[in-house]
């Protein structure tokens, strides 16, 4: 039976409530929908990787079905002791999301602005953050969490998954296959 | 300030300035003609501000997307809508970085204002003088206000300009006022200035009043930590920022011979303060210089503002007397409910307490000692300093009774609350360092201390944990309890702050520094709300002193980073000289002491290269953006005044790095390498335009982790003015710290390369290679030369400007 990301949607930090527009938590095979739909993806990952080390290798299975990474804070290390840089790039959250507000950027690649951003093991306050940076100042971009967060500044997230990391693997799983499918 | 601007100096008529409307006078011995923007007001240097975000965007990150300021509200703000006045997002963040900015730059000065008054009162209008050593002796004062002071008296003309313009700033913040973020902006630029200058004139004026060190890399190492504060005496702590009541403490225990009965421990930044006290080159007051000489190196710093909870909870005060700025504002139920006595000795924390300031001290203090009240206001800072004495040594033993009948916590109570845990993991939904504290209480509760010892240093003490525990679990007294030996052996040593950067270091290290062979300066600042403890201070410094930068610390970081030993038990100030050199690491002083760092960046501009600052702000901040690697870190930024002092730092052309909680500044200024045209810098030899490498790339950059921040810092010292040596060597710690830490070189590496002398010689070979397969450049083998393909080539004539006026011939 799939997980049910649904559940205990709540702001991580109880007091991050930005105002009338908060997330809406899903379900993994419509975030798995939404990423396999998209055209231009682009998944986002952080240090948090390093706390939880089997995330990087379901970012990598991610990055074989051709979604391009961003690699943020000190995250490459992880890819690159790995030995699997394909589509891997580093670059630091900040600067990231300051091209991604704008609408004339063309991508890590150069080959045009992303559709979809998926944001995963990065510092909360800082994620969220960052949402809410797209939220505000360019809203073509779709704001996707698969953190273990609900993620109250992003479009589609998963409920709290905090504290039960089975069925965080197990949900991030779900939406690889979905990807895969 | 209309007098002000009416200024001007007459020709060949040197020392004697005309102020229309006003007196005529001679203003001072000083042969520098005045600049063009003297005490500027809130447009004067828009251009200056416009030209720093045409190059670093403006990026803003809402914490909340609502305007709640006026009665039309609350508004809606969310992506393309407007409030009812007709604010829009930008514009409302702005307007929010720019109230920040305000409060932090309000701190500052009216530190600064008090300090004035009250040293005026007690030791009269002193000479201004800071030694044979500083004749470029209030750098920002110079620049800003194009007056070169005498005595303290003549600072209070600078802190009028500095109130006046905080005023018309908050007015701005109003409601029907500015409505543009750039603007807003180039408002909060100017409060970061004001800061700078309110910070300088705080830490001049208690410097000559106090005798403070005046450049001493030698100033002496003092007592830091809390197992320093000797439980046989009574310990007086006193906490914030201004030292004027912990000072007369401290001249009240030393007249009275009472050192073997109290210890005077600081927190925060009256810590840094306390332990300058009379250290300098000699007070002019002959009787008050032999009576006080070097009495701060008797304080102790009891620890930086992070660890003033871990005090409370692990009984390390019989009373405290508070200033302001930075005191947690519950330190009131704290001291009540411990049984410690608090004296609040500043109007600005008053904290709903008596005003006992006109009462008998003997009075006062049996009130304190027999619990009769849990505080009071003295704010006589005289007073104040005997009542906190007399009360920390009557009610130690009052103290000490009632422990003993009802202690902190015993073995039991420590048992029971652990096991009381129901892992329900609403701490840990509200930690800002997110330790999994359920998991620390479950382990407690089978006997293991060790999560609670090794999360202690990483838990900022904000106690949001406690107040969200169902089953009401004091948490810090745990980790107070289980951490007791710890506290106790808390003992290490800090180099007292040694106040501004000398003239003469700054002939030593200019050239190196402005051609990029002392790769640049590190300015670690303040503050205790780290992502991932206190040991990253160290490792930031270390990092950096290590690679050969200039590393000046102030504040709270200082005292952060004083935890930590090498493996000969030696702290970071007995591993490496206190000079303002590579390869050295300077305590520059408190928070208002970082004003200095500013002031090396102005001297680097005056003194090696001869630029007039005189009220010539935009100039000299012009030539440290193009040509002094320097990079500011405020790795625990946690209040209003860590956004003015950045801000202060970004007008000045210095970049800054703040951990990944400083998002909730809600602005950076961060820099598009993909836009060619936002880096096109004039050549003052003739105007023409050069593509520069981004250098520096960003002006206000938030970093995820400690690794990135360093990767960062090491890349926000580049910059054009960089001859081939520095740039090698420059580029040599930003790949070095990448391959350290990320494991790769960084993906950007090559657009710093002008020249093959460019390039780090451990890689040439390879990156030659790399250029030409990789990045399509031409390569002559032979020669082992570049033919084509940098940004631009290698010129050692080059000399950037982003100043139109500071051209010299036009092509």
């Amino acid at each position: 039976m799939a997980v049910d990301t649904t559940k205990n949607p709540v702001p991580f930090e109880m007091a991050q409530i930005p105002g009338p527009e908060m997330a809406k938590a899903y379900n993994t095979a419509v975030i798995g929908a939404i990423l396999k739909k998209a055209k231009r993806p682009l998944l986002v990952v952080g240090a948090e990787l390093f706390e939880d080390p089997v995330m990087f290798d379901k970012a990598i299975e991610i990055g074989k079905t051709g979604v391009p990474i961003a690699a943020t804070a000190h995250s490459i290390k992880g890819f690159v002791d790995r030995g699997y840089t394909e589509n891997v790039h580093m670059i630091g959250l900040h600067p990231l999301t300051n091209y991604l507000r704008f609408k004339d950027w063309q991508g890590l690649d150069g080959k045009g602005q992303y559709d979809v951003v998926i944001f995963m093991g990065i510092f909360y306050k800082f994620a969220s953050a960052m949402f809410s940076a797209l939220k505000n100042f360019n809203r073509d971009i779709k704001r996707v969490s698969i953190d273990r967060y609900y993620h109250v500044n992003a479009d589609m997230t998963f409920g709290n998954l905090a504290f039960n990391p089975d069925q965080y693997h197990e949900a991030v799983d779900e939406v690889i296959a979905k990807l895969k499918a | 300030m209309d007098k002000m601007e009416g200024s001007f100096a007459v020709e060949d008529m040197q020392n004697v300035q005309i102020n229309i409307g006003a007196i005529v006078k001679e203003v001072e011995e000083w042969d520098q003609p005045m600049g063009p923007f003297p005490y500027p007001s809130i447009a004067t240097l828009r251009d200056w501000d416009f030209k720093i975000m045409n190059r670093y965007k403006v990026f803003y990150s809402p914490i909340c997307d609502r305007c709640t300021l006026c009665t039309y509200g609350p508004c809606d703000l969310t992506g393309d809508k407007r409030g009812a006045c007709g604010i829009d997002q930008a514009a409302q963040q702005g307007r929010i970085v720019l109230i920040a900015v305000l409060m932090g730059c309000t701190a500052h000065a009216a530190h600064g204002r008090h300090l004035y008054h009250w040293c005026l009162d007690k030791f009269g209008d002193l000479p201004f003088k800071m030694g044979d050593e500083i004749l470029v002796d209030a750098p920002l004062t110079r620049t800003i206000a194009g007056i070169k002071p005498k005595t303290l008296k003549d600072f209070g003309p600078v802190m009028s300009y500095v109130e006046e313009q905080v005023s018309q700033l908050l007015a701005c913040t109003h409601t029907g006022q500015e409505g543009n973020f750039a603007d807003f902006e180039s408002k909060a630029l100017h409060a970061g200035m004001l800061d700078s200058l309110g910070k300088e004139v705080s830490d001049l004026i208690q410097i000559v009043a106090y005798d403070m060190p005046r450049g001493d890399e030698d100033a002496p190492l003092v007592e830091c930590g809390m197992g320093t504060l000797d439980k046989n005496k009574a310990i007086l702590i006193t906490y914030g920022h201004n030292l004027a009541g912990s000072a007369e403490a401290m001249f009240y225990t030393e007249d009275n011979n009472l050192w073997d009965k109290v210890d005077i421990g600081g927190v925060c930044c009256t810590a840094i303060d306390n332990t300058r006290i009379c250290e300098g080159i000699g007070h002019p007051d002959k009787e008050f210089n032999d009576k006080y000489r070097m009495v701060g190196a008797k304080a102790k710093i009891a620890g930086a503002i992070g660890w003033w909870r871990k005090m409370v909870r692990g009984d390390c005060m019989d009373c405290i007397m508070v200033d302001e700025q930075c005191v947690w504002t519950d330190a009131i139920v704290d001291a009540e409910k411990y049984k410690v006595p608090l004296i609040a000795t500043n109007e600005k924390i008053m904290l709903g307490l008596p005003d006992r300031t006109n009462d008998p001290v003997d009075e006062i203090v049996d009130d304190l000692v027999n619990f009769r009240m849990p505080g009071v206001v003295v704010l006589d800072p005289v007073k104040a300093g005997e009542v906190g004495v007399k009360t920390a040594i009557a009610v130690k033993p009052k103290r000490a009774e009632i422990r003993e009948a009802d202690p902190f916590l015993s073995e039991e109570d420590f048992k029971k609350y652990a096991e009381s845990c129901t892992y329900c993991h609403s701490c840990q939904f509200v930690c800002p360092p997110h330790i999994k504290i359920g998991d620390v209480v479950r382990a407690a509760a089978e006997g293991n201390y060790e999560p609670l010892s090794t999360t202690y240093e990483i838990c900022v003490g904000c106690r949001r944990c406690e107040q969200v525990c169902p089953q009401d679990i004091p948490i810090l007294s745990l980790y107070a309890y289980a951490n007791r030996d710890y506290i106790r052996n808390q003992k290490f040593k800090m180099r007292a702050g040694r106040g501004p950067v000398k003239d003469t270091e700054i002939r030593r290290v200019g050239a190196p520094l402005v051609l990029g062979t002392i790769p640049g300066v590190i300015a670690i600042i303040g503050c205790g709300n780290y992502p991932n403890g206190t040991k990253e201070c160290y490792d930031i410094a270390r990092e950096f002193v290590d690679r050969g930068f200039i590393v000046a610390a102030t504040g709270c970081m200082a005292m952060d980073m004083s935890l930590y030993t090498d493996e000969e038990g030696k702290t970071i100030w007995e591993q490496f000289p206190g000079g303002f050199d590579g390869r050295n690491i300077c305590n520059i002083g408190s928070c208002v002491s970082n004003a200095h760092l500013h002031g090396a960046g102005i001297k680097v501009a005056t003194i090696f290269a001869g630029r007039n600052e005189r009220a010539n702000y935009d100039d000299i901040a012009d030539y440290i953006l193009s040509k002094v690697g320097a990079c500011g870190v405020a790795w625990g930024a946690y209040s209003q005044k860590a956004a003015s002092i950045a801000t202060g730092f970004n007008r000045l052309g210095v970049p800054a790095v703040v951990q990944s909680h400083s998002v909730m500044y809600r602005r950076a200024f961060l820099g598009r390498t993909d836009k060619r045209e936002d880096w096109e810098i004039i050549d003052a030899r003739d105007g023409s335009k050069v593509y520069c490498e981004p250098a520096p790339e960003h002006m206000l950059y938030v970093a995820e982790s400690v690794e990135e921040c360093m990767l960062m810092m090491a890349k926000l010292c580049f910059r054009p003015s960089d001859n081939n040596s520095g740039r090698m060597i420059k580029l040599t710690h930003y790949c070095d710290i990448s391959m350290k830490y990320f494991g790769c070189m960084p993906p950007d590496w090559h657009i710093y390369v002008r020249h093959a002398s460019d390039l780090p010689l451990k890689w040439k070979e390879d990156m030659m290679k790399e250029l030409e397969s990789k990045y399509g450049w031409e390569i002559d083998w032979k020669r082992k030369a570049i033919l084509s393909g940098p940004i631009r080539k290698s010129d050692v004539s080059f000399d950037p400007t982003n100043i139109e006026r500071k051209i010299r011939v036009k092509k």
